[in-house]
């Protein structure tokens, strides 16, 4: 039985949201607030298998705390909730460490479909790191779930984890889609558009910059000089081409 | 917050550049008292004209980083309505969809009901407390309906539907008054005036850190009538005291913002005393340690 946790500080909510994931048949538990949603994943890391984050949280915020926990090296994945859906609140959600991000007021049904969609993908990433590990230094596999080589570097899908200057990076759930989208592509050029709209569905007038930061970051984690990037180029006005070989 | 952080980086800017201009602005008056030492006339008119640029320097900076102040109050009064709004309907439709999709248990669907109703509360609370404010800020004139209202009466009522909304016990909320039996009576709008006593009340519930204490008093002792609520909660700065009563305006600071408000409430209530010819204040004798608001209206005879 999966277990989540709720941190929303509106009771009424809080209890709608906890009947409705037990009646699911999860193991549910419900805080109010940031610090104490903290303290209980630190005690036990492996306690639960998904977090519903709201943001406007008394004390510290949604945003906040899923930095917070992303910058400690904990991966629960969290769909954050929030009554601001302007898409650079969405966007704010994502930068923090969301791996999903629901507007207020949601449809019941959409809520649940989210959250059977977080485990499952934990579930799928589980089972991959349990099974035997997958023959190192195969020199460019094809982009799934198997670990991508490049230039002395590895990227494991499954751990989502980044092997690259003598270090390991762990991924967040959205930077591993955005490099698999582009080793997909690799040699081609792919606009930021493109990106947003394929890697994380989101449309609209959405702010395209959001990609410049994702790029900077994943640069520093894979790049020799992440000024003079070789892999991760810029085409100026279009967008980015990921080249495996220098 | 990014955009909190930029404001407050735009608002050093002005005071920076407004400072850099006063002093270029001070050392040119030097400058020209020095140099124009003998001719007497020249003299004087420079200084007025330097005193004329330093004192427009110095109040255009100030309104611009009022103006600046009022816009980011804005921001978090639409960021706080939009969230007052939102949840309550956030939770009817959750606990509707629940009912339409799921078998309940009969004691918990009447649970559910309650819930719903608190919701629509909440939501119609708002936007009536919108709708105040909105024709408060519109119109200061004399109250439109008016009528014979008794205070002592219209105080104790209220208390009920606060002890009623926030569950309550009945000591949690006591209620004293020195009338002596004698009618306390204020020509104007009943509505309006429960509107203030609520909001008062509520924000004493509201700020109220873990045990609600609150005493409320009604006196009469000159042409006044008093209303004084006291509550043991969390209590407001000094340099707070007057600016809580602004449109907007709430109170900084890590405990107040636990409580969730859109910055109308006490401007409600300040208008709607004014425009009684009555005034408002604000005591309390620092963070932690209570406050008490005290409404003076006129006795009708």
């Amino acid at each position: 039985m999966s277990a989540i946790l709720i941190v929303e500080d509106e009771n009424h909510l809080a209890d709608g949201l906890r009947f409705n994931l037990e009646a699911e048949g999860y193991d549910v538990e419900a805080v109010g607030d940031g610090e104490t949603a903290l303290s209980l994943l630190r005690e036990n890391p492996k306690r639960f298998d998904a977090m519903v984050l709201d943001v406007m949280l008394p004390g510290r915020n949604g945003f906040e705390v899923a930095s917070e926990l992303r910058s400690s090296g904990h991966f629960v994945p969290i769909l954050m909730l929030t009554a601001r859906g302007q898409s650079h609140d969405v966007l704010r959600g994502f930068e923090s460490g969301a791996d999903d991000y629901l507007p207020k007021p949601f449809e019941l049904s959409v809520l649940i479909a989210r959250i059977k969609g977080l485990l499952r993908r934990r579930e799928w990433f589980d089972r991959e790191t349990h099974a035997e590990p997958a023959t190192a230094a195969k020199e460019l596999t094809a982009p799934g779930t198997e670990p991508f080589v490049f230039a002395g570097k590895t990227i494991d899908f499954g751990r989502l984890e980044l092997h690259a200057k003598g270090q390991v990076v762990r991924l967040t759930l959205m930077e591993a889609q955005l490099l698999q989208y582009l080793i997909h592509h690799e040699g081609e050029i792919v606009s930021r558009k493109a990106m947003l709209e394929d890697v994380w569905g989101l449309r609209e007038d959405t702010d395209t910059r959001a990609i410049d930061n994702f790029v900077v970051r994943l640069r520093k984690y894979f790049e020799t000089e992440p000024a003079k990037p070789e892999h991760l180029l810029t085409v100026r006005g279009v967008g980015y081409r990921f080249v495996a070989k220098k | 917050m990014r955009v909190r952080g930029r404001r407050r980086k735009s608002v050093a800017f002005f005071i920076v550049s407004g400072a850099c201009l006063v002093a270029l602005a001070v050392a040119l008056n030097v400058g020209w008292i020095l140099l124009n030492w003998r001719e007497v006339a020249l003299l004087v008119l420079g200084i007025i004209f330097f005193c004329v640029i330093i004192t427009g320097v110095v109040l255009n900076t100030i309104f611009l980083i009022r103006e600046i102040r009022r816009n980011e109050q804005h921001d978090a009064f639409i960021n706080a309505v939009t969230h007052e709004l939102k949840t309550p309907i956030t939770s009817i439709r959750l606990y509707l969809e629940t009912l339409k999709a799921r078998p309940v248990e009969e004691k918990q669907r009447a649970e559910f009901y309650d819930v719903m109703l608190a919701d629509t509360d909440r939501l119609l609370n708002t936007v009536e407390q919108v709708l105040r404010a909105g024709r408060a800020a519109a119109q200061r004139r004399q109250p439109v309906t008016t009528s014979m209202v008794d205070i002592s009466e219209l105080v104790r009522e209220c208390l009920d539907l606060t002890r009623v909304r926030y569950k309550l016990d009945d000591d949690a909320i006591q209620y004293a008054d020195s009338l002596n039996g004698q009618r306390a009576a204020v020509l104007g709008d009943a509505d309006e005036i429960r509107a203030a006593i609520t909001n008062l009340l509520d924000n004493a519930v509201k700020y109220s850190d873990k045990r609600v204490k609150v005493s409320v008093a009604v006196a009469a002792p000159d042409k006044n009538i008093v209303v004084r609520i006291m509550d043991e909660g969390i209590g407001i700065p000094a340099g707070q005291l007057k600016r809580i009563f602004h449109r907007f305006h709430r109170a900084p600071g890590r405990v107040m913002a636990r409580v969730k408000g859109t910055g109308l409430g006490l401007f409600i209530v300040r208008s709607i005393v004014r425009k009684h010819g009555g005034r408002v204040f604000a005591e309390s004798e620092g963070v932690g340690r209570g406050s008490t608001f005290t409404i003076l209206l006129p006795r009708a005879s």
